[in-house]
């Protein structure tokens, strides 16, 4: 870091530049017809439901039945079952064994006009049709549905419990997963039949859920003892998913909604244009007031912040691929705000810095390096209450399963469920990403910038840097 | 390096004017106890109006096309909730569509399935009208409470959080007190953002959270800003007492702290004028509380921190000093300061305690 020459400032400045580009129209490279994305770009933004509308809501099993953890994880994989059959593909869902809650989260579908929510969450909470039927035979009706048409062997009733195994497989005498099945008392004879009639006849049993065809097993023996065991190249998730699936055919309750929130798509885009608009102004009005107060270190100021608004965009596109992204909210926006604040403020402490220290006699050479590193302490202390405040809510709010909730809600929060309320979520996650932004953009690339520019005769001038002419 | 500073140089950094802010610590607190009391009463006497995420119910709205009649449609909500129901009709900002809003409160919420035998039960009673579903929103009583109390631990525990983190880096100049006062000095921001939420007639919705978490995040780096200034002049002027070194710091971080100030301002000053011009109302219950919450902020930091400060500080060292009045006396000034600032070489806080008490004979 000893040597930062003039080259220095066209580096950082053409950095900032390719990211800024490749965060805006991101990356993406179409072969034929199949377009594949590297880099997601500003119109991938994966919108909350408060700006693009959608359905938002929590379940918990009705008649206050107390459901234990499998069947809850049951219940969240018929969820997710039903919301593909429904075509919802981006929804996101989350299960809280600690409070038996559900929660459910989509938008609206792209192009979806007749999409009618309020029985789309109806359906969801509904206790879980399974069926074995006989053949893998379908029929498309009219209106697009597939439909079965073999003949009902077993119900969900019948089914006891089905569980991830290990097994041995007898040709490469390999250990895989397999999903063993257990049927109740009510089910073992009939299958036995329906078991001996397949086998012969060479024809699977295939395993519905609702209207969806979950697997097709083929029959390779009779089973009289209700005790079967469903092979198929499965991973471990794959086969806790069926076992899972199948559970969820027999679950003996049915989920009741806690709360329910519909937003309609019309609401949020006027509301996103409202803000979008605002931020180009302010952005606008900021630039002119630090290059007006600050002339030369206003000026770098600008190119930091552009480079602090990108890379808070990058985060939630997912940009940075240690990272998942996030869906960009209101008050994730408010987030946003906030951080930039915090990037203007610490450029106008660094500012007002060089000025003092210029004052004060010193060289430019020896101002500036010395501005930046007092500066340093107060941005630092700010922004790492800011830090700690962020990580906090994204503990406090954020999904169950993340890593600040998993250390969170077993301490402070231990008496509260989870919320569906990703908002307050959706705020921490954006400011802690604007912040740590802060840190690379105006203090790390605005001192590189700053120092850079000083070194050009044209330059020197004292003035340009608030200070006064010697 | 920074430490090792020529005489000429502070000299050169010292600002010309130093304002007295210590010197009117009673004032600025009488004032600011004032306009937090007033800001009290006001809450109190409006109420705090909390949206159904936070207080439970359901809010349903359809569009229709026509015209229909709001008491029919509550008679028809009545069958189905056995509670006072509260319909009226607006008009949607968007799409210019009429639109029916129904509200009411139930004990233990108004599940998926209720919603849609409403909504069909409404379709069949106006066939003509076109009744669509716009948007709906039901939260069942006790999540709501749950959630309302979650987000006040949340804030409540950020708070501790950030008091312990203040001790623990400016324990040289004091941490414990500071960070109360941050903290004290936050309190009086948020009780800002609230009232003004309050009287405006916004309800105490997910905005006003997103509020009050930005309020929390921006009122405490204001603060640690001037704190860094004490604690860096601490450095460079180790002969000054506590109520000089808070004066400078405060005069030096002013330009900054205006400055700041009014880059935020204006942005939520922005937001609320593009809002007011395009019609979304719904984002004025965040722009508006949002910027009286910064120009509380801009204020608590530089005057009722500082001065909240220097009055505790005042009060401990009294407070030591009478304990230790059978001692002698020449120690007792020494002691004052002790608990504090036990990093501080003795010499140092003599003479501390000898400027603070000659700056106390001026003023008599």
């Amino acid at each position: 870091m000893k040597k930062i020459g003039k080259s220095t400032f066209f580096i950082v400045v053409a950095i900032i530049a390719l990211f800024s580009v490749t965060v805006i129209f991101g990356i993406d490279y179409r072969y034929g017809d199949i377009p594949k994305t590297y880099i997601k770009g500003v119109d991938d933004i994966r919108l909350g439901i408060d700006i693009k509308g959608g359905v938002d809501a929590t379940f918990e099993p009705a008649d206050d039945f107390d459901a234990s953890e499998d069947q809850l994880n049951a219940a969240t994989e018929v969820f997710k079952t039903r919301l593909s059959a429904l075509g919802i593909t981006d929804s996101e869902i989350y299960s809280d064994s600690k409070s038996d809650r559900i929660i459910v989260r989509f938008p609206w579908q792209a192009g979806e006009t007749d999409f009618d929510p309020e029985s789309a969450v109806k359906e969801l909470g509904e206790m879980a049709e399974l069926s074995f039927r006989m053949g893998s035979d379908t029929t498309t009706d009219a209106t697009g549905k597939t439909a079965y048409t073999g003949e009902v062997v077993l119900t969900g009733a019948d089914v006891e419990q089905a569980e991830v195994q290990t097994h041995q497989n007898d040709t490469t005498k390999e250990p895989e997963y397999v999903v063993g099945l257990k049927l109740k008392s009510t089910g073992k004879e009939k299958f036995a039949n329906a078991t001996s009639e397949a086998y012969s006849a060479g024809q699977p049993i295939a395993i519905w859920m609702d209207e969806t065809q979950i697997s097709a097993p083929k029959v390779n023996a009779v089973i009289t003892d209700g005790q079967a065991i469903i092979e198929g190249d499965f991973t471990f998730e794959s086969a806790k998913k069926l076992a899972d699936q199948i559970n969820g055919g027999a679950l003996p309750f049915k989920m009741e909604t806690k709360s329910t929130n519909t937003i309609s798509p019309t609401m949020g885009e006027g509301s996103l244009d409202a803000i979008l608009l605002a931020a180009a102004i302010a952005f606008a009005f900021i630039a002119v007031y630090m290059i007006f107060l600050y002339r030369l270190p206003g000026f770098v100021a600008v190119i930091a912040l552009t480079g602090q608004i990108t890379g808070s965009i990058a985060f939630v596109t997912g940009w940075f691929g240690f990272m998942p992204g996030s869906t960009l909210t209101i008050p994730g926006i408010a987030g946003i705000i906030l951080a930039v604040g915090m990037g203007v403020d610490a450029n106008i402490i660094t500012g007002e810095r060089i000025k003092e220290e210029l004052r004060s006699g010193k060289t430019l050479d020896g101002a500036i390096k010395v501005a930046y590193k007092r500066a340093f302490s107060a941005i630092l202390d700010g922004n790492i209450t800011n830090v700690l405040i962020a990580v906090i809510l994204m503990g406090a709010f954020g999904v169950p399963t993340s890593f600040f909730s998993k250390i969170l809600n077993k301490t402070v929060f231990f008496m509260f469920g989870a919320t569906a309320e990703g908002f307050v979520y959706s705020f921490g996650f954006t400011l802690l990403a604007g912040v740590i932004l802060n840190f690379v953009m105006g203090v790390f690339a605005s001192r590189l910038m700053v120092t850079s520019l000083s070194k050009f005769n044209c330059f020197k001038n004292r003035k340009l840097y608030g200070g006064e002419e010697k | 390096m920074s430490t090792k500073k020529s005489k000429k140089e502070i000299a050169a950094l010292m600002p010309k004017k130093v304002y007295n802010i210590t010197g009117k610590k009673k004032m600025i607190l009488g004032i600011v106890i004032a306009v937090a009391l007033a800001f009290l009463v006001g809450l109190i006497v409006r109420g705090v109006n909390f949206a159904i995420e936070f207080k439970g119910g359901t809010m349903m709205t359809y569009n229709y096309e026509g015209s229909v009649s709001t008491s029919d449609i509550e008679k028809t909500v009545k069958e189905l909730v056995d509670t006072s129901v509260n319909v009226r009709t607006g008009e949607s900002i968007s799409s210019g569509d009429k639109q029916i809003t129904i509200s009411f409160t139930t004990d233990d919420g108004f599940t998926g399935d209720q919603q849609s035998e409403l909504t069909s039960k409404l379709q069949a009673q106006y066939p003509e009208n076109k009744i669509e579903l716009f948007d709906s929103n039901d939260v069942n009583p006790s999540t709501g409470r749950e959630f309302l109390i979650k987000c006040l631990v949340a804030i409540i525990f950020a708070a501790i959080v950030v008091i312990i983190y203040i001790a623990i880096r400016f324990r040289r100049i004091g941490g414990w007190s500071a960070g109360l006062c941050s903290i004290f000095a936050l309190c009086h921001d948020l009780l800002v953002a609230i009232t003004v939420n309050v009287l405006f007639g916004f309800e105490f919705n997910s905005n006003t959270v997103a509020v009050l978490l930005t309020i929390l995040g921006y009122s405490i780096n204001n603060t640690i800003v001037i704190y860094d200034r004490i604690r860096e002049n601490r450095k460079l002027m180790p002969k000054s007492s506590l109520n000089e070194l808070i004066n400078v710091s405060c005069t030096q971080s002013l330009t900054r702290s205006i400055r700041t100030s009014i880059t935020t301002i204006s942005t939520m000053l922005i937001i609320t004028i593009v809002v007011l011009v395009t019609g979304y109302h719904s984002l004025l219950s965040f722009s508006v509380p949002l910027m009286a919450g910064l120009i509380s902020g801009t204020y608590s930091s530089i005057f009722v921190a500082p001065a909240t400060w220097s009055w505790m500080k005042a009060r401990e060292a009294r407070k030591n000093a009478q304990g230790s009045e059978k001692e002698k006396k020449e120690n007792a000034p020494a002691k004052a300061e002790a608990p504090a600032e036990k990093e501080e070489a003795p010499a140092e806080k003599k003479s501390a305690n000898s400027n603070k008490s000659s700056s106390k004979k001026k003023k008599k």
